[in-house]
């Protein structure tokens, strides 16, 4: 499939869905979406273009919002991204597990990174920080600082 | 007389445990190839063990993660005395790469005392028989 028989059946699937849509590259494809919307959106993707499975979702803090973007693998095109934002006052994002269950870890990876809180999903435990990671403290915001803890030097320093 | 037996059979038979801090796998792996034959540990009576309650030698990989701090320590506490600790490879020297890293402590050196240090990464089998066996030496 061309890059533009995919942006075409894009179009024509998600019609006024599509904030903005671009193609950087081939078999790679960018579009935006409004927040609300992304599981609206990643339904009609999966029954109408058979996208049934996301590579991984990746987020960036840009200051004012966080970005999220859901990477889409298909096997007959390439990559379609999905781009959300979402602002700092709110942040907050619906969880798509009931379109895509396997999103699931990813999304308790969100929460854990960068404290958004997902809403609808089933299981909102910790993933990945440790058992005694301190609450309110996520490492991919930009506006956390590290304190890194002052080194032992056995013997001392010669 | 007696302490002389004691270190004799100390410095003969140390049995190894060999302990992942959170290594990439790569020093795990070389560890591993350190105690096939074509190195023949067992002329210096190293034999791996799979409880640090059967072990003299903790050969550790990895730098330390937030997370295996406790543990660490608990696996060090349950090896009896005397106990030696090997860090093997960059990262269990001193963190390596992810020195600094929010979920990683530094260097095995941090957590519990260390015995001796191998560079490399990985270290070569050979650096790390090297390794274990100049510690046997200072017995």
């Amino acid at each position: 499939m061309t890059d533009q028989e995919r942006l075409d059946s894009l179009k024509a699937a998600l019609g006024g869905d599509i904030l903005e849509i671009t193609n950087p590259a081939t078999r790679r494809i960018f579009l935006s979406v409004d927040r609300t919307k992304i599981a609206a959106v990643l339904t009609t993707l999966r029954d109408k273009l058979g996208m049934t499975y996301v590579d991984t979702i990746s987020g960036l803090d840009t200051g004012e919002t966080y970005e999220i973007i859901y990477h889409m693998a298909e096997a007959t095109y390439g990559n379609v991204n999905v781009r959300i934002k979402i602002p700092k006052a709110d942040a907050r994002v619906a969880s798509i597990t009931h379109v895509l269950p396997g999103a699931i870890y990813y999304e308790r990876e969100l929460q854990d990174m960068f404290g958004l809180v997902v809403d609808g999903i089933p299981d909102s435990r910790p993933l990945i920080t440790s058992d005694d990671w301190p609450a309110n403290n996520y490492p991919l915001r930009k506006d956390w600082k590290f304190e890194r803890p002052a080194e032992i030097i056995p013997g001392g320093k010669k | 007389m007696l302490n002389r037996l004691v270190r004799w059979s100390r410095k003969k038979s140390p049995w190894i445990l060999h302990l992942n801090s959170g290594a990439c796998n790569a020093c795990d792996i070389e560890v591993v190839a350190a105690l096939t034959p074509r190195f023949d540990v067992e002329r210096f009576g190293v034999l791996l063990k799979a409880t640090p309650r059967h072990a003299d030698v903790i050969v550790a990989t990895g730098p330390v993660t937030r997370q295996l701090k406790d543990r660490i320590i608990r696996i060090y506490e349950q090896t009896p005395e005397p106990k030696f600790v090997v860090a093997v490879g960059a990262c269990a020297m001193s963190g390596c790469v992810y020195r600094g890293a929010y979920n990683s402590l530094g260097g095995l050196d941090q957590v519990i005392p260390v015995t001796a240090y191998v560079p490399g990464c990985p270290a070569r089998p050979d650096a790390i028989l090297d390794g274990v066996v100049k510690l046997l030496g200072t017995l």
